[in-house]
């Protein structure tokens, strides 16, 4: 989750069109200050501190509370410092042999409680992350960052390990900047309970109002805010205990936003005036994974999936598109390979085993696997009879649990659906207990990101590769893709590392998450970012003449 | 046993009795449509007709109920889920009318401390809110086979019915059948089994009906929070479950599959309420009755 | 009878102690644990080190007793579904479910006797056989159903009422303190609604049944003999004697109502006690099912009790020992 907004960076790159789809800007100039925001969110936030967050309302609030050393710019450009636009750094000069940078904090920057930040701050925020105690998932990507020196109050001095193409962009996107005076008498291992993690205070253009978990979330435009305040009032998470919820109070009128709408949603809201769809691409993508190892006895093959001739059949037993048409309708995104379409280096020309059933039969047939009694294929008198690991919260993935069962099934081969909550999922899925897996995995925007998910290095713990996928030809294509500084290169060389995948067969790439999103007409809007709706919502409007009366509320705090 | 054993309606009345034959007619129906399923329809129950052209087709000929989201005839599932969803009621209902028989039988036969501890620890269990300790056993768990939803519906649902059978025993235990047959030598188990099974039978069976409507109401709750039956199974709750978010664009595939619940409940409900109405009412359920009539019993 | 509070409040606490050891048990041993949640960018490592931060990969009795004390100097733990101290999350949810099953209890004890009462002194007749079939068609419907049924009725073809959540999610807390009253009303309306009707119909048919048992007693013919008008023999005589087994049914209706009240929570979007285990269980925060747990428990049992004490006081029989 973490790398999404990142990924999503490059989405812009690649899926323009489909960002620039917020209202023209010209009317939003024009607009006073003012409305409230309601958002409708069947996902609360889990922690409302950003190094432990892993929620997306965790990180919106991230992203709106806090502030980055330097802002990646709508170019969303990782390598070196090209594009980067100045935040809570308003210059900063690099050492000569770019072993570090030296970030110079804008004077007027102001934490929420009126005291100024300092470079101590910076230094200190670095530190945290590091600390082991503290676990936070972003330290793995803040190695290359040695350390932070304080030059003076406002100069902190960055100290990398080795010269990369993203040096930069690690610790400017990674680190959210943490005020020093309200954290440091907290233990590390303390925070993520502490009071502290559930009343943030940073420097951004939205200060916090308050949290009741399970019901609502508030933040107000932080008035008097170094880079100027939010344009809105205030923003408000309804917190719903789900989708169907959620979308009630957007057609009630009580909410004016829902992030995630499903196809049905998306009809029944067609009809009203006040409300129109919007699009947010996102940097994950579900594929039906086949685990190489047996599901019980992990040290052991599989006995259906070591065969590279089933893993092919069952990739050509799958009519991906017609089940992209089932679920999604028209607003589906097809699967490319191992990465989300909306990566850089993403390749939308992979050869992938075609639907082809009768192929797919003999393949069967070809591996031993002969057609037997109640239509299940069986070999030596074993049946191909396999458990599809699928976790309930997501719609779409049981859906396309349920269209993959009977799409196998037509093929000989028997599907037990094991639907399961999140967290057994998670357990099942890290312990290989599974044949078949619907799996999402988010990447990394680099080059070099695929590899947390099927480098051989990345079995679990380490990393996401549950599948126990291993291909050398991968393995060394992407390192040489993430080593290099031209992006003409690192895409060539990555096309190749997705296309040894590809041919392996380990998965069957069913779709990239797109997410539609509804939002009431009212909200004028800067062209939406894609790594996150949210990047430019400091800058929305609402024209005087649409104002309803939850925009009138003003400034004041509510009543406790 | 005679038609004339205590409490056991004479056929003639239940017949008469008001809704009765209604509630049965609608019971046969759907035993039928459950024994029959596969002369009734064309289709196989999880079989997709086709993901992207025939989903979410409303009533017409070849589909009297229409399709659900992913191609299945809606006729079919409900046929196939009359099996699934009654057979569940009846053998949980069975189970746990077994066990309560027993333990009724054996509290109230053996009186005494016995009885105090074994009533004790009926109170404490229904201290426990079922329905809230089936979904965290049912959710902890989730996805469990269908024998086990029966067993544990099963096993937390004989409370009353060995509270109702516990009544009865105490009260036969010193009826004169039973003392003559003790002083004869029989033991325990025979007695219980010959004489004061056969007398709590009509009040348990009266029971029994209304658990089955329960039971059913109770598995499509369960189903709709998503952890009774599972895909690609058909339960009516799951059914309903399944297709409720797409309420607005696909009416079909909630509204009868509601229906098929609303009416079998209902019907069982009737039928345990004419069943009832026809026994003496002082042989009711809930208390332990306060005489039993005069009754040669052989 | 103080003996007897005293008897029934120590065997409260054993079967208070036993249901929470099930729970601890339960809920350890299935599979998941409070860290398995969706973020798919945390690796197994980073998960492992959060375990070890709050002890769960300390062996399971060690657990246990560090629960167990803590439980009993009144620490319920941290909430990992939450995000805040267990005692928080219960806070603000109890007094919602309280609010819905004390205006469900209520209303629906009113309406089930007076339905009951209606139904008997009409006994025989076409209207009171109709007010048996309009008991039997609640009583038989799932709860689930009535809840969809009158949310799309009453907020979707005729939209006069919220669609759910127990207040106006965004303005309540703006609102004077009238308008906010108003506004929580119209937000209980359905979701009370729902359980009123399911409610009343079951103990309608319950007392319905106690009636028509008490009414051939000796008592009642004696009182019709003096010459005491029916309405009054309903009233006085048949209806006392009816309504102490109905106090023992409120004690048996509570566990009943809390799990509708999980059905009713759901659909209306009513963050209360249900809504809170279920969520709880679906994220595997130990803490907090334990505790809810805990708290229905001693819900139920202090309801019982109570029952219990009304009955002794009701029924002069049991007074005597």
């Amino acid at each position: 989750m973490h790398f999404r907004r990142i990924l999503a960076c490059w989405a812009t790159l690649a899926i323009a069109g489909a960002c620039g789809r917020g209202e023209p800007s010209s009317a939003a100039g024009a607009a006073p200050d003012g409305g409230t925001l309601v958002i409708a969110e069947p996902g609360d936030a889990d922690v409302l501190f950003p190094p432990l967050t892993v929620s997306i309302v965790g990180h919106q609030i991230a992203d709106l509370l806090y502030d980055h050393l330097a802002e990646i710019g709508d170019g969303m450009q990782t390598i070196g410092d090209q594009g980067f636009k100045p935040q809570l750094a308003d210059h900063w000069t690099w050492a000569p042999d770019s072993m570090s940078v030296a970030f110079h904090i804008d004077p007027r920057a102001r934490w929420h409680d009126g005291v100024p930040v300092r470079a101590a701050d910076v230094r200190f925020s670095l530190d945290l992350y590091k600390n082991p105690k503290l676990g936070s998932p972003v330290a793995p990507l803040l190695t290359n960052v040695d350390s932070v020196s304080v030059k003076d109050s406002l100069t902190a001095v960055a100290w990398f390990h080795a010269k990369t193409p993203e040096s930069f962009f690690n610790i400017v996107y990674q680190l959210w900047v943490l005020p020093q005076h309200l954290l440091d008498t907290i233990p590390p291992e303390k925070l993520a309970t502490s009071e502290a993690a559930r009343h943030p205070v940073g420097s951004g253009r939205f200060r916090f109002v308050r949290w009741e978990p399970g019901s609502r979330l508030e933040i107000v435009a932080d008035t008097g805010n170094y880079r100027g305040r939010a344009r809105l009032d205030r923003v408000i998470w309804a917190i719903s205990p789900d989708n169907n919820a959620a979308f009630t109070q957007i057609l009630s009128g009580d909410a004016d936003m829902l992030e995630n709408a499903t196809p049905d949603q998306l009809k029944a809201a067609a009809g009203h005036a006040g409300l129109r769809p919007f699009l947010w691409p996102s940097l994950q993508y579900v594929f039906l994974g086949m685990n190489f190892r047996d599901a019980t006895h992990s040290a052991q093959p599989s006995p259906y999936f070591a065969d590279v001739r089933v893993r092919r059949a069952l990739s050509m037993a799958i009519d991906r598109r017609a089940m992209l048409r089932n679920v999604f309708d028209s607003r589906g995104a097809i699967g490319y390979g191992p990465f989300p379409a909306s990566l850089a280096t993403a390749d939308t020309s992979l050869r992938l085993p075609p639907y082809d059933p009768a192929y797919a039969a003999a393949l069967l047939d070809s591996a031993g696997w002969a057609a037997g009694a109640n239509g299940v294929r069986a070999k030596n008198g074993k049946p191909l009879a396999v458990r599809l690991l699928v976790p309930t919260s997501s719609a779409f993935r049981m859906s396309y649990a349920v269209l993959v069962q009977d799409a196998l099934r037509k093929a000989g081969i028997k599907v037990d659906i094991d639907a399961e909550q999140f967290p057994s999922f998670v357990a099942k899925q890290t312990a290989g207990n599974f044949d078949l897996v619907l799996a999402g995995y988010g990447t990394d925007p680099n080059a070099g990101g695929a590899k947390q998910n099927w480098g051989s290095t990345a079995v679990p713990p380490a990393g996401f590769n549950y599948l126990h996928y291993r291909g050398p030809a991968f393995d060394a294509l992407l390192d040489s893709a993430s080593s290099s500084f031209d992006p003409a290169k690192a895409k060539a060389y990555a096309a190749r590392a997705y296309q040894a995948v590809a041919d392996d067969a380990p998965g069957v790439w069913l779709y990239d998450v797109v997410s539609f999103g509804i939002i009431s007409t009212r909200f004028h809007m800067p062209a939406m970012r894609a790594d996150g709706w949210w990047q430019h919502l400091a800058d929305w409007t609402v024209p005087a003449d649409a104002r309803i009366p939850r925009d009138r509320i003003g400034l004041g705090a509510p009543k406790p | 046993m005679s038609t004339d054993t205590p409490g056991w309606p004479r056929r003639r009345a239940l017949w008469h009795a008001p809704g009765a034959r209604a509630a049965l007619g609608v019971i046969a129906l759907f035993v039928a449509a459950a024994l029959f399923a596969p002369w009734l329809t064309r289709y196989h129950p999880w079989q997709q007709l086709g993901i992207v052209d025939l989903k979410s087709l409303p009533p017409s000929w070849a589909h009297p109920f229409g399709t659900d989201r992913f191609s299945r005839d809606v006729w079919t599932r409900i046929l196939y889920g009359a099996r699934l969803s009654l057979s569940i009621a009846a053998l949980a209902v069975l189970v746990s009318s077994t066990v309560g028989t027993v333990y009724g039988a054996v509290a109230g036969y053996a009186g005494g401390v016995v009885d105090a501890v074994m009533m004790r620890v009926i109170d404490a269990l229904l201290s426990i809110p079922r329905v809230l300790m089936l979904i965290a056993v049912l959710a902890l768990w989730s996805p469990v086979p269908v024998a086990a939803l029966v067993l544990l519906i099963g096993l937390t649902g004989w409370f009353d019915v060995a509270r109702i059978v516990r009544g009865q025993t105490l009260a036969l235990r010193d009826r004169e059948f039973v003392v003559a047959a003790r002083a004869l030598g029989a033991r325990p188990t025979r007695i219980v089994w010959r004489h004061v099974v056969p007398n709590v039978l009509a009040p348990v069976i009266v029971a029994g009906m209304l658990a089955i409507g329960n039971v059913i109401v109770l598995e499509a709750g369960l189903s709709f929070l998503g952890i009774g039956v599972h895909e690609p199974m058909a339960s009516w709750g799951t059914m309903f479950q399944d297709a409720a978010e797409q309420f607005v664009t696909t009416w079909w595939a909630v509204i009868f599959p509601g229906v098929a619940i609303v009416a079998t409940v209902l019907a069982f409900n009737a039928l345990g309420d004419a069943l009832r109405d026809v026994l003496d009412p002082r042989q009711l359920p809930v208390h332990p009755a306060p005489e039993p009539q005069e009754q040669a019993h052989g | 009878m103080g003996r007897r509070v005293a008897a029934r409040l120590g065997q409260a606490v054993v079967v208070v102690w036993l249901v929470a050891t099930l729970a601890f048990i339960l809920v350890h041993a299935a599979p998941g644990d409070p860290f398995g949640f969706d973020a798919p960018n945390v690796t197994e490592a980073v998960r492992a080190h959060w375990r070890a931060q709050f002890g769960y990969d300390r062996p399971l009795g060690t657990q246990y007793l560090l629960w167990l004390g803590n439980v009993a100097r009144g620490n319920l733990g941290y909430s990992h579904s939450m995000h805040e101290p267990v005692r928080d999350a219960l806070a603000n949810a109890l007094p919602r479910t309280l609010l819905l099953m004390g205006v469900a209890v209520a209303l629906s004890f009113l309406l089930g006797v007076g339905l009951a009462l209606y139904q008997v002194a009409h006994h025989g007749q076409r209207r009171a056989r109709w007010a048996g079939r309009v008991a039997l068609f609640f009583y038989s419907v799932p709860d689930f159903w009535l809840a969809l049924v009158l949310l799309l009725a009453f907020a979707y073809w005729l939209p006069v009422l919220p669609a759910g959540f127990p207040v106006d999610m965004t303005m309540h807390a703006y609102m004077t303190p009238g308008a906010a009253l108003v506004d929580r009303v119209r937000h209980l309306i359905l979701p009370a609604l729902t359980l009123v009707l399911l409610t009343t119909a079951s103990i309608a048919r319950f007392q319905r049944n106690e009636l028509l048992e008490v009414l051939p007693l000796d008592f009642v013919r004696t009182a019709r003999a003096k010459g005491v008008p029916e309405r009054q023999v309903l009233r006085r005589h048949v209806l006392r004697n009816a309504l102490i087994p109905t106090i023992t049914l409120f004690g048996l209706s509570l566990p009943a109502l809390l799990g509708g009240s999980v059905f009713v929570e759901k659909v209306f979007a009513w963050q209360g006690m249900g809504w809170l285990i279920v969520n709880a269980i679906g994220l595997r925060d130990y803490p907090l099912v334990l505790a809810g747990v805990l708290v229905s428990t001693v819900l139920v049992i202090a309801g019982n009790l109570l029952a219990d004490m009304a009955y002794a006081i009701a029924d002069p029989r049991l007074r005597v020992d």
